[in-house]
């Protein structure tokens, strides 16, 4: 196959994957204040989309280090071809819209890194892949990430809860803490621009790179920079409605002064740990702290089903993305035919997907009907009377 | 390996950082509470995570708020003093997430 045709097809892909990229992670930033109120849903998924247009261009620093060696490309080492950057790329979409049917907040970057880990061990084979940076880099934060932020945001609630306490009968004007969730989650939604959008640049640098159409160890070009953010930001403006769903409702009842609790220590994480060169997956923190929240406010409960199945689904994430990234590999190893055989495929599935998807459509305008979201959410059958307790709610 | 000690790092700044910002805006919000000025904001959009109140019970609530309010004990001077620091705090509060925005961006501390 003319290996320009190729890379225009790996560019096209990346994009796609950024897109997937940014209607999955909205959750991440806009569920907390959209299950609080704090923003109207629509409101929310339109801020976090400018700030990730935004982040995508301040900051192209994780872009020159996508791979982060997992995969040893580059001269001395195995030369990644294009042809298994499209077919993880292909493993990493299908995997991200599987689990966004499913409505799990799964974190993109396992998805891209499986797909890219699974494509490389089929086309050039296992010892192309630093195994150990794998356990260091990726699996290892993803065990630790979302407890420690789980430990930080169960704190921060507790502190929230006990300096904002009723006395003498005085409205405690927790509503205040609305105001602040709209900074706090879009600071998040910042964070994210600066992070996820930038991995997708990597991949397209270094399909360019490999091409020769740009100079070994040079930044990403400003085309780049500008069709990533702007697919991000369409992504996460069309909002995965399901992952909010999850998020915001499936996993605890959030309150503004959780949420605000939640959304902070998100962003301090994240901050932290990007300031100091140390990955981890935005979804995951997310999720952590929201189950934090959770268990630091007193009278709530954590749904541990809900909690369970989205461990699960990260524990998936990395296989299931290998294994469809080799899979669209091995397709990709027989020659044109085969890489038109994965085109085909590959747009068979996504189809397929969005068909299922139109069941049961969730989207910002049913969003806070829908109290049978099946698994997700619990039902509360009949209203009970208001009682004093539920009265003395008022003032959150 | 894992760093470690990166990763210690990370989790002690993300835990003093998220608790200095939720202390001084909850401060903030309970300073203003005691100045009288309770900062009642209505959600955006009534989901499915906030109790809705019948009319006539939210009035009645807001009346025993009121009625807890003129109770106050403190003078007309201090409740100055206690809104001010209240802002004091969320100045502060909104500071630090500045310099949040300000870790992003490498341009600015290159």
């Amino acid at each position: 196959m003319d290996f320009t045709l190729i890379v225009a097809l790996v560019i096209a892909l990346a994009l796609i994957f950024d897109f997937t990229n940014g209607f999955h992670d909205t959750a991440n930033a806009m569920a907390t204040p959209i299950a609080t109120g704090a923003m109207k849903p629509k409101v929310a998924v339109g801020v976090a989309a400018v700030l990730n247009l935004v982040g995508a261009f301040l900051s192209t620093e994780v872009a020159r280090t996508v791979s982060g060696g997992i995969i040893k490309e580059g001269d001395g080492g195995i030369q990644i071809t294009p042809e298994m950057i499209f077919a993880g790329l292909i493993g990493a979409i299908v995997w991200n819209l599987i689990t966004w049917l499913r409505g799990l907040p799964s974190s993109s970057s396992h998805a891209l890194f499986g797909g890219l880990i699974g494509a490389t061990v089929i086309g050039v084979g296992a010892q192309a892949v630093a195994f150990d940076v794998v356990l260091a880099k990726v699996i290892l934060p993803a065990l630790i990430a979302p407890i420690t932020v789980g430990i930080v945001a169960f704190l921060a609630t507790r502190l929230a809860y006990a300096i904002t306490r009723r006395d003498a009968g005085r409205p405690d004007g927790r509503g205040g803490f609305r105001y602040a969730q709209i900074f706090s989650s879009s600071l998040v939604a910042l964070s994210h621009g600066t992070n996820d959008a930038q991995k997708t640049m990597g991949v397209i640098t270094l399909t360019l790179i490999a091409g020769g159409y740009q100079a070994v160890g040079s930044g990403p070009q400003f085309w780049v920079v500008a069709c990533c953010a702007l697919a991000i930001a369409i992504g996460t403006y069309t909002g995965g409605w399901r992952i909010i769903l999850t998020m915001g409702r499936g996993l605890t009842e959030i309150k503004p002064a959780q949420g605000f609790a939640a959304e902070t220590s998100t962003a301090a994480t994240i901050l932290a740990s990007s300031h100091l060169g140390f990955a981890l997956s935005t979804t995951q923190v997310a999720s952590g702290s929201v189950i934090g929240s959770g268990l630091g406010r007193r009278g709530s409960t954590v749904r541990w089903g809900m909690a369970g199945q989205i461990a699960l689904g990260w524990l998936l994430t990395l296989p299931a993305s290998a294994i469809m990234g080799a899979f669209a590999a091995g397709l990709a190893l027989l020659g044109p035919i085969g890489i038109l055989l994965d085109v085909v495929i590959g747009t068979v599935v996504v189809y397929v997907l969005f068909q299922w998807s139109k069941r049961d459509r969730i989207s910002h305008d049913n969003l806070h009907d829908i109290d049978d979201a099946g698994h997700v959410v619990k039902i509360k059958k009949t209203p009970r009377k208001p009682s004093r307790k539920d009265r003395a709610k008022v003032a959150l | 390996m894992i760093d470690w000690a990166a990763f210690l790092v990370v989790a002690v700044a993300a835990l003093v950082s998220s608790a200095v910002v939720v202390s001084l805006y909850s401060l903030g919000l309970r300073l203003l509470t005691t100045a009288g000025r309770i900062p009642m904001v209505e959600p955006a959009e009534f989901t499915g995570a906030i109790t809705v109140l019948s009319p006539a019970r939210a009035a009645k609530d807001a009346k025993r708020a009121r009625k807890a309010l003129k109770a106050n004990p403190l003078t007309a001077d201090q409740k100055r003093l206690a809104l001010y620091a209240g802002y004091l705090c969320f100045a502060l509060c909104g500071l630090i997430v500045l310099y949040g925005v300000y870790l992003i961006v490498p341009a600015l501390h290159r």
